[in-house]
Order: C-alpha cells, then sequence, then structure tokens
C-alpha cells in the first residue's frame, strides 16, 4: 500500500499570522484558531506546494533544516502530522 | 593550558567545509512523540452557534433609541431628510445573515435595508448587538 499524502489546508481558508514563538493560524471553516509552535508552521508550510508523503516531507524538511540526529524522526513527524490532520489543518489526499 | 587537541574548533579556525555547509539550516526540532505542538483556540462565540442566530440586533442600540438611520447607517436625529425611521423590533442574527448574504430584512425596503445594513456594519464594541454582528462574522456562524 502507498504512503499516505498529506496535503496543507488551502491559504485561501487560512490566516497565518507569526506570534514570536508561536504562530496562530486562524481555519476560515472551523473558525477556530490554533496556536503552532516548531515545527508545525514549518510542516504547514513545506505541504502547501504540493501533496508529500512522510518520506518525501522529511526530505524536504532536511534541505531546508537541520533535523538532528535521524533516529525516529519519521515517527515524530508522522506525529505531528496527525496533530495537524486533527486539526483540519492537514488533510490526506 | 595543556596541548590536548581541542575537540572544539573556535572563529579563528577558518571555515570548515562540513560546517560551512550546514550553517545555512536552522536547526529544527520534530519534538517528541507524545508532544503536542498544535494547541486549539475555540471561542465561546464559535461553540454557541446554535444561539447565534437567535441573538438580536436593535437598530439603532438602546442608547440611540429614537433615532433614524441614515443612508450611510449613521443614527441622525429623528426625522432627518433622507433617513430612515427605525425598524420597528429589533432584527434577529438569523435575519440579519440572511441580508447579508443578499437577502432584505423583515420590515424594510431596498433603501432602508440597506441603511439598516450599514448601520449594522459600523457597529463598534460595547454597543448593543456587537457581539451577535461579530458572532455573524465567524465561520459557521
Amino acid at each position: 500500500m502507498a504512503a499516505p499524502r498529506y496535503r496543507a489546508a488551502g491559504a485561501e481558508l487560512l490566516l497565518v499570522e507569526p506570534l514570536d514563538m508561536f504562530t496562530a493560524v486562524f481555519h476560515r471553516p472551523s473558525g477556530i484558531t490554533h496556536l503552532l509552535t516548531e515545527p508545525a508552521p514549518q510542516i504547514l508550510r513545506a505541504l502547501a506546494d504540493a501533496p508529500l508523503d512522510a518520506g518525501a516531507l522529511l526530505a524536504r524538511l532536511s534541505r531546508e533544516f537541520d533535523l538532528g540526529e535521524p533516529g525516529d524522526a519519521e515517527a515524530m513527524l508522522l506525529a505531528r502530522l496527525a496533530e495537524l490532520e486533527a486539526a483540519g489543518l492537514v488533510e490526506r489526499v | 593550558m595543556d596541548e590536548t587537541p581541542q575537540p572544539y574548533r573556535t572563529d579563528d579556525d577558518g571555515p570548515e567545509p562540513s560546517r560551512a555547509a550546514t550553517s545555512s539550516r536552522r536547526a529544527l526540532m520534530l519534538g517528541a512523540i507524545g508532544a503536542s505542538t498544535v494547541v486549539a483556540i475555540r471561542p465561546a462565540l464559535a461553540q454557541t452557534t446554535g444561539s447565534v442566530l437567535n441573538c438580536q440586533i436593535p437598530v439603532p442600540d438602546p442608547g440611540r433609541a429614537g433615532s433614524y438611520i441614515a443612508r450611510d447607517g449613521s443614527t441622525v436625529p429623528a426625522r432627518t431628510q433622507g433617513s430612515f425611521a427605525p425598524p420597528s423590533r429589533p432584527y434577529t442574527g438569523e435575519e440579519v445573515k440572511r441580508a447579508l448574504q443578499g437577502g432584505q430584512l423583515p420590515n424594510s425596503n431596498s433603501l432602508s435595508n440597506r441603511a439598516y445594513l450599514n448601520y449594522i456594519r459600523r457597529l463598534q464594541r460595547g454597543q448593543g448587538g456587537f457581539t451577535c454582528y461579530a458572532s455573524l462574522q465567524m465561520p459557521g456562524g
């Protein structure tokens, strides 16, 4: 089975405002504001252009950021994706 | 000081190829599996969708009862030329929502409807009906 691919909610659905250590994201369809801390805003941004599976997302993030020891990076990334998915900010395609 | 080789380089050591290659990448922690990086703030208003449509917007608010409504939505003395007598009762959130979507407020014509809506759009915090109107602005409200 192919790994699921994820994409960020459409830019037209979100109001994004960086607030120092947080990023406030207002999700228009739900009327809910989410306060994100790293790495959630970076994940959202990486998924804004095109859907990616977890492996491709990890590769993309590591091109831009130093993610430290690989270790269980993909498992942690999946945990972050699950949070963003639960919030409605990311969806599987 | 002894002559033991230093494990860490200093700025005087000049560029180190491997470090130079990674210095443009900022560190990003993916976090622990159980540590949430998303916190939702659910405004109380958003949770009362059912009641939002039943809330009321008096036109004008009680502090200016008796005033008429000018076309631009401002309140003016009664019977000012070109202004409209206020509606006989407050509007509900549902009625205003429909009107904002292109409908018409009850007991209004096309001109007074526009004036009343302009009044409602100009509502500010502290004025009667403001919270109700603000609730209607929220998606799902």
